[in-house]
């Protein structure tokens, strides 16, 4: 009770200008829409620099997870720690401090559609985080050069592949150099020739100490790349395990189904 | 046949008057424009960030301005509103201020220029505001997200993401908005601005050249319309973005073609 009443109070002044640990707590999240539940009770510790695959069927709650954590959606129950303190309720100023510290890739790219992909990058170094234009334009210099996209900088998104726009949306994430970077089915809206320069991008990312949690439907990303895959169905965690043990032995019924059916479409018992 | 005599109007005094009236709907018009666009973004803010109860002075100030008719609301500024600014302001707008006088020797701080100016200003900004806005709903909710996933506060989001994106999507109706200001400037010849119909009336009353006159009166709008078409049209923002989605749209639909 007390405690409870003691993070409320730090929620309001938390700073989130700089995380010490890119450590991120669901604590007892509940999503609703209206009588609609999303997410039932999510208890789930991401480890600072660690790498998480998010898996489950489509309409399962995985994307609202991740989408609470910058706040993008509100929480209806529970709270999210990051850097070990609250985020329930913060807002204004508090709430675009920790957004600017966590990054987050869209399915669908999302690049500000009137700017090149130079301009992507810059935009928010200048605008948010005060950077000269000068200072800001030799980092989105070394980002797109980091992704392999040096020659694009002066196109706008409608000239780039969707491969390339999204790899244009990563560099754009980690401008800030954000501590956590968050992604939404990062490849599901490419054609099948371009998920492989995306994921590369998102493997080079890996392990260098961003803590990255990535919602996919790539099991090959999952497999190889992840430190631990959550399998959500319904709105709750049902199997969390290193994706050794999630591919090859997976322990709940409704995972083992999922993997069969992703893995192997073609030899699969008839529906009912 | 009409036996035209252009003499009458385009030499001594009708020629003087031609011009100052062609300038002064020059000035009018740009300083028109200037506030209807200032009123336009600052009404837009109000609605996005001020709430409900921002949202109801928007709707006020537009259900007001957009359903009474401009002559009307130029009478009402001039001959109403303007007596009830204290009586100091109106003795300093009413005095000569050499500083006030723009290049064609037109005056700005009159009570007829600041009320035509204003009153257009208002006008307009009340349809500005809807067609912008029908610009901004158009700017998919991801450009959205975008910008506040990485931290942008509302205003700057507004600024910077949605502002220029919804200029460009609704910039031809703005574009017309702009020349009908302009050409509802000739409206304010009903509070005795000395604007280019003022003037063309004038000379109808000092030589009775009522068809040269209102001729090259037309010619003079004509000319100032067309003018000033081209000159936003190339001032389109996101033109480079429009033509690299045409050039896409052609090479795919060239690829298809090869299939």
């Amino acid at each position: 009770m007390l405690a409870g009443l003691i993070t409320r109070s730090a929620a309001s002044s938390a700073d989130f200008s700089h995380l010490e640990q890119a450590r991120v707590e669901f604590r007892d999240v509940v999503k609703q829409y209206g009588d609609h539940r999303v997410l039932n009770g999510i208890n789930l510790t991401i480890n600072p620099g660690e790498v998480v695959a998010i898996l489950g069927p489509s309409g399962s709650g995985k994307s609202t997870l991740i989408r609470l954590i910058n706040q993008l959606e509100p929480l209806s129950g529970g709270d999210i720690l990051i850097d070990n303190k609250p985020t329930r309720g913060i807002e204004g100023r508090a709430l675009r401090e920790l957004r600017s510290r966590v990054g987050f890739v869209f399915q669908q790219f999302n690049l500000y559609a009137h700017l090149t992909a130079r301009q992507n990058i810059t935009l928010a170094l200048v605008q948010v985080h005060g950077w000269k234009q000068a200072a800001a334009d030799e980092r989105a210099r070394e980002l797109l050069q980091q992704v392999g996209l040096a020659d694009k900088a002066d196109q706008l998104p409608a000239q780039l592949s969707g491969g390339q726009q999204q790899r244009v949306a990563i560099a754009r994430a980690l401008a800030s150099s954000p501590q956590i970077i968050l992604f939404d089915e990062p490849t599901s809206a490419l054609d099948p020739e371009m998920i492989g320069e995306v994921l590369y991008v998102m493997k080079t990312l890996a392990h260098s100490g961003i803590t990255m949690i990535v919602v996919t439907h790539e099991m090959q990303f999952a497999r190889e790349i992840a430190d631990r895959v959550v399998f959500i169905d319904g709105g709750d965690i049902l199997e969390v395990a290193a994706p050794a043990t999630f591919f090859t032995a997976p322990e709940h019924p409704r995972a083992q189904r999922f993997l069969k059916k992703v893995l192997d479409p073609l030899h699969q018992e008839r529906p009912d | 046949m009409f036996n035209l005599d252009w003499h009458g109007v385009l030499t001594g005094l009708p020629l003087q008057w031609i011009i100052s009236g062609f300038l002064t709907t020059i000035w009018v018009s740009l300083a028109g424009m200037a506030l209807a666009t200032v009123l336009a973004v600052l009404f837009l803010a109000l609605r996005l960030a001020g709430g409900a109860g921002g949202r109801a002075v928007v709707a006020a100030w537009v259900s007001v301005f957009r359903n009474t008719p401009l002559l009307v609301q130029l009478l009402f500024w001039y001959f109403a509103a303007w007596n009830l600014l204290p009586l100091a302001v109106r003795d300093f707008v009413n005095a000569d201020h050499a500083w006030s006088i723009l290049p064609g020797d037109v005056w700005w701080l009159t009570p007829e220029f600041l009320c035509s100016a204003w009153g257009l200003g208002v006008f307009t900004s009340a349809f500005l505001i809807e067609e912008i806005e029908a610009g901004l709903s158009a700017v998919s909710h991801g450009q959205r997200e975008a910008a506040l996933s990485q931290g942008f506060s509302t205003w700057a989001l507004f600024r910077c993401v949605l502002l220029p994106q919804g200029l460009a999507n609704a910039w031809q109706p703005i574009v017309g908005q702009y020349l009908n200001l302009m050409k509802l400037s000739s409206l304010a010849s009903g509070i005795g601005f000395a604007e280019l119909t003022y003037q063309v009336r004038q000379i109808e009353s000092y030589n009775a050249h009522a068809l040269e006159a209102f001729a090259v009166g037309t010619v003079l709008y004509l000319l100032l319309g067309v003018v000033m078409g081209v000159v936003l049209a190339s001032a389109e923002p996101g033109k480079r973005r429009k033509k690299a989605l045409t050039q896409r749209a052609f090479v795919q639909s060239e690829v298809q073609r090869d299939r």
